[in-house]
């Protein structure tokens, strides 16, 4: 394919860089022979052009010779197109018309033979020339944001990031599916290593969200739709009728004392019960009460109505439908959070049917002041105190043949934060913890698991458990002792599974929704796996907590403060500047095949249906090329590295 | 003795960083090879390589980012999906599939980047010149324009 | 309807029980059941180990001769066998170079085998194309549990037996592919087909102690009493096993299970077949009830079940 070449100007500048080029480079020699190359304007030699009167010569000689393009031939564009792009902008040149030719690094630096080396840059210098001759002027691509920032998930992580960006003075929407705040934490006992009250120091948080000017807490809401692209997003919210004002309840619970209805209380694990009018716990935030639809009665027609009846504040109304609403924000933050693996899935530890093998939350629940059992702890079956409580680490975790090979992180941890606070609370009881490894990396972390076993004497046996089952009143576990060698069999009262953290239940269909990447295991995907933690290859979107990967709580909180941090970085811009080397479409020549779409990463390119063309959202392009590569008809062509351009670079570095 | 024209496509992100990395180790390797930098190995067509060959190129290197590394996700991947069917073509078309070679280097590997040049090099010399035949080629006028 | 059956050794020697009771209840389902001609050992187990592929011509063997006899599959009731056939199966059909071999003896086994008394005209490889069914499996996906139901003469009042899967059926869950190993169905399903009420105890595959009856007897006495004792202190009035081995192990040797182990009464053992023929009309008599160990005889009487003492 054959391009216009347009009759252009182009200089060309050989540095010496003192004798790292020159000293292999016969940079004279060189620079003589591009000045008799087509499209060569002007070519010249000097010792060191990064030097600022190296750069002004180039400013000069660009203003006084015309040139509409340069190749400065030099050392690794790494270093100084920057340099040279700034310097070109001075001389009135467009930045995207400099070529750097590396004829350091990748020639004089490595050849030894000067010959060949000086023959290999002509040869990369000429391919520079017919790049530069077909160049186009080029602006980076501007896009304006919306300062305002929406925050999917509204526990610990989400409440965090939304707090820093709402405190750098931009609008907030923090959305929560559930009728309050706080997530998991809120339902935690004490945290590791210091044993704060969870509730205590979340509290404080959740309380701040709320009465934050800049942040709309939206809890109750779903997210329907997101669309747009970065610093444009639009999307559709579900309000979820929640049959009582928020505003208008005063929490007198004389509509709970009333309703009929008996429903197994989730924020307790199932271990009690609540109402189908309910406030999940004493401090959910917002302070409301929230009429469940579905345990209720019925509401279309009313069936029941006492809980309307005694409210004196005639907060409740029967009639509040679901609504859809759109917003519009620039950025999105990801803070969807997680949920334990199901004990069903576990048949050798019982499959769920055994009441007294638990999981962690449950325990948690067991364990808080504010549980089902007023902090004793009792076992489900029959209340009783368990003087014998197994620990099963690593269950449905780092199990590569049926459940989830990764590590869950937070259960080396909590487990031992569980065995102790057992022990604390029944001194004469035995606990037994059955670990693989026991993985305490935290600021404190070591020391508290010491504790554990040196103070609270709970004991450790290395050895996975094979199988759980009940045997009259006793829960017997079956594990081994892998350090002894022999088999062990406890008879406990009461087991605990450190169950494995999966993706959030029912995440899966909004994070399709947001077309946002996730891993294999359903966690989201970050940018770089070292480099970019908080940010997703979508550009807007930003992750933080568990919804990334399994946490504790100190890396969710700092992960959130990050990835407000992105965000600010994206708001504090006056607009969005991208790189403009993306690859358009050429509406003549595309037949709309669409295999170019598959091939983008970035779903930077969508199918006009009407028009039976390939519509590109240069936003979104990063400009990789490979739906060029891919496109039959050739109309994808990536700017200024067009087919056209790559095949004349060849011809020149083969024959010249 | 006969010099073989190579012609090599690196990617920006991660194998030109490493022909750089060579250089500024000073680590040396047969000048045949010349670089074409492109943002990903991706962005390479059959086309291309193809027209290398027609050139004069004798050999052809394409060095991309190891799988997973790709700094646009996937991009290496389609790169070897196409090197592995392109190469079958190759042969059929009686171009030995020998002279196109696909290569993971990331930034960090300059020494290995050194190592591949200087073994492609001479295996492509021990292969010979391409000697594409010349009158299987159009004469430049008969071009349809 | 003729069907393919695989008895294995032990049916025809130590367990006739196990063989007659299964004839007799699929003749009571119109199933004439025709052994594959020449049948040998199936190798119980040693077919499976890496090394030895020789060993696989044991159990392909005999498919292969199912397959020569025109059938699309065999059934059998022993878990042993039916775990090395449908694993022996799957070895050659997932190995080529197993494949190539066992097939190479095969080849030269046809030569000299004289019971077919017909000339070799040609070999043609076996491929892993007879497939391997457990009856269990037969019963619910070929003669379906309702014609079953339909053809009950004596339902069995619901009386509490426990289903014994053993260490064979179920495992390893890729190969064997009959359901959850942790959640089985299979076995508790044909017991509600007949009349039965499954009994849910968490030793339902817990090893009987296999062959260290004869190397080890102690450790298998001790595995057998915890299957039995966990079956019935869940209320089981008997326990119902699919593998000759299980049979010995829980029956023949309960009289010093009970010797070691003061505390336990005692558990009938069955067949699962008897339990089918039975309740299908079979006479006791032919039930083979004679050679248990326990006295099962009292299981099946025409009058409602028996009360159960825990």
């Amino acid at each position: 394919m054959k391009g216009q070449k347009k009759t252009k100007r182009i200089g060309v500048f050989v540095c010496h860089c003192g004798v790292n080029i020159a000293g292999v480079v016969d940079v004279e020699k060189v620079a003589k022979t591009l000045t008799d190359y087509p499209g060569v304007a002007f070519s010249t030699n000097y010792i060191y052009v990064c030097s600022d009167p190296g750069q002004q010569m180039i400013i000069d000689t660009i203003k006084e010779k015309k040139l509409d393009g340069i190749i400065v031939a030099a050392c690794s564009p790494t270093l100084h197109e920057k340099t040279f792009q700034e310097a070109a902008r001075l001389a009135g040149l467009n930045p995207y018309q400099i070529e750097i030719a590396n004829i350091r690094e990748q020639d004089s630096w490595v050849h030894v033979d000067k010959d060949k080396a000086t023959k290999k840059a002509v040869k990369i210098i000429k391919a520079h020339v017919e790049k530069a001759v077909r160049n186009e002027s080029l602006e980076p691509i501007k896009v304006e944001v919306h300062r305002r920032a929406l925050v999917i998930g509204g526990g610990i992580s989400g409440i965090q990031a939304a707090l820093d960006i709402a405190d750098h003075g931009y609008e907030v929407l923090l959305v929560e599916k559930n009728p309050s705040i706080g997530g998991k934490m809120i339902q935690l006992s004490e945290t590791f290593p210091t044993l704060d009250c969870s509730q205590c120091i979340m509290t404080p948080k959740m309380v701040e969200a709320s009465r934050h000017p800049r942040i709309k807490l939206l809890t109750y809401h779903e997210v329907e739709s997101v669309s747009g692209f970065v610093g444009n997003f639009k999307v559709r919210i579900k309000k979820k009728p929640r049959y009582v004002d928020a505003v208008l309840c005063n929490l007198c619970a004389e509509c709970e004392k009333v309703c009929p209805q008996i429903v197994p209380d989730e924020f307790n694990m199932g271990l009690s019960f609540r109402k189908a009018i309910y406030m999940p716990f004493p401090q959910a935030v917002p302070g409301t009460y929230t009429l469940d639809a579905e345990h209720c009665l019925g509401l279309n027609p009313v069936r029941c109505g006492k809980c309307k009846d005694v409210c004196e504040k005639k907060a409740i109304s029967y009639e509040m439908q679901e609504t859809i609403f759109e917003e519009e924000v620039g950025a999105i933050v990801v803070a969807t959070g997680y949920d334990l693996y199901s004990m069903q899935a576990l048949g050798e530890y019982g499959g769920e049917k055994i009441p007294d093998v638990i999981n962690g939350l449950e325990f948690e629940r067991i364990l808080s002041a504010s549980g089902p059992t007023a902090g004793i702890i009792r076992r489900p079956s029959d209340g009783k105190v368990p003087k014998s409580v197994v620990f099963v680490q690593c269950s449905g975790s780092r199990d590569t043949e049926k459940h989830n090979p990764y590590c869950s992180k937070i259960c080396c941890m909590y487990t031992a934060k569980h065995a102790m606070l057992y022990k604390h609370r029944v001194p004469d009881g035995q606990a037994i913890v059955f670990y693989i490894d026991v993985r305490t990396g935290g600021k404190a972390f070591d020391e508290f698991y010491q504790r554990t076993i040196e103070e609270d004497k709970v004991l450790y046996i290395r050895g996975k458990v094979s199988k759980i089952f009940k045997d009259g009143d006793k829960v017997v576990v079956w594990g081994v002792d892998t350090l002894t060698g022999k088999k062990v069999e406890v008879e406990a009262d009461m087991v605990v599974l450190a169950m494995a953290m999966v993706k959030a239940e029912g995440v899966g269909d909004l994070l399709r929704k947001l077309k946002i990447q996730t891993d294999i295991h359903g966690w989201l995907a970050e940018a770089h796996p070292k480099l970019r933690p908080v940010e997703s290859l979508n550009a807007g979107f930003y992750l933080a907590g568990c919804a990334h990967g399994p946490k504790d709580i100190p890396e969710a909180v700092a992960q959130a403060s990050a990835a407000a941090a992105k965000v600010g970085d994206l708001f504090a811009q006056k607009e969005l500047s991208h790189e403009p080397t993306v690859v358009p479409v050429d509406e003549d020549k595309c037949s709309g095949c669409a295999i170019c779409i598959t091939m983008c990463p970035y779903q930077a390119r969508t199918l006009d249906t009407e028009r039976g063309v390939v519509v590109v959202n240069e936003i979104l392009c990063e400009g990789c090329g490979a739906c060029a590569a891919a496109c039959p008809s050739g109309a994808a062509q990536q700017r200024n590295q067009t087919d056209d351009q790559i095949f004349s670079m060849v011809t020149a570095m083969m024959k010249g | 003795m006969f010099e073989p024209q190579i012609m090599s496509f690196l990617c920006k992100w991660c194998t030109s960083a490493a022909a750089d990395l060579a250089g500024t180790s000073r680590l040396h390797y047969a000048p045949n090879p010349v670089n074409l930098r492109v943002m990903c190995s991706s962005r390479v067509d059959p086309q291309h390589i193809l027209y290398a060959f027609k050139e004069g190129a004798d050999g052809v290197f394409i060095g991309g980012c190891h799988p997973g590394d790709c700094h646009y996700v996937e991009g290496n991947y389609k790169t070897l999906r196409r090197v592995t069917l392109f190469k079958r073509m190759l042969d059929d078309l009686g171009i030995d599939s020998r002279r196109l070679r696909l290569e993971w280097i990331s930034a960090a590997e300059g020494k290995k980047y050194a190592q591949v040049m200087d073994e492609f090099t001479e295996q492509i010399r021990g292969l010979g010149p391409l000697q594409l035949n010349e009158n299987a080629l159009m004469k430049e006028e008969e071009k349809d324009e | 309807m003729k069907v393919h059956y695989y008895p294995g050794c032990t049916l025809k020697e130590k367990t006739t029980a196990l063989d007659v009771s299964t004839r007799e209840a699929m003749k009571c389902l119109d199933i004439e059941l025709v052994e594959p001609e020449g049948w040998t050992c199936c190798g119980a187990e040693y077919p499976l180990t890496e090394e030895k592929i020789v060993g696989l011509a044991a159990p392909l063997r005999v498919l292969r001769q199912v397959r020569e006899e025109n059938g699309d599959f065999v059934i059998t009731t022993c878990s042993f066998c039916y775990a090395v056939l449908k694993r022996a199966n799957k070895a050659i059909k997932d190995d080529p170079l197993k494949h190539k071999r066992v097939n190479a003896y095969l080849r030269d086994d046809i030569k000299i085998n004289a019971l077919t008394k017909e000339k070799t005209t040609g070999f043609e490889d076996y491929n892993g194309e007879v497939r391997v069914l457990h009856l269990l499996e037969y019963l619910r996906d070929h003669v379906g549990y309702q014609k079953i139901r339909s053809r009950l003469k004596r339902p069995f009042g619901g009386l509490p037996i426990a289903a014994y899967y053993g260490c064979r059926l179920l495992r390893p869950a890729k190969d064997m592919d009959l359901g959850e190993p942790d959640d089985p169905r299979l076995f508790e399903e044909f017991l509600e087909a007949v009349g039965a009420t499954p009994v849910d105890y968490p030793f339902k595959q817990e090893c009987c102690g296999s062959y260290l009856s004869v190397s080890l007897p102690d450790a298998a006495t001790e595995a057998s009493y915890r299957v039995l004792r966990s079956a019935r202190s869940n209320g089981a009035a008997a326990i119902t096993v699919t593998c000759p081995l299980c049979f010995y192990n829980m029956d023949r040797r309960q009289d010093k299970i009970k010797e070691a182990f003061l505390d336990f009464p005692g558990l009938p053992v069955l067949f699962f077949t008897q339990i089918l023929a039975w309740a299908l009309g079979v006479e006791k008599t032919v039930l083979g009830l004679n050679q248990h160990a326990v006295p099962a005889d009292d299981l099946f009487r025409d009058a409602p079940a028996p009360e159960v003492t825990l």
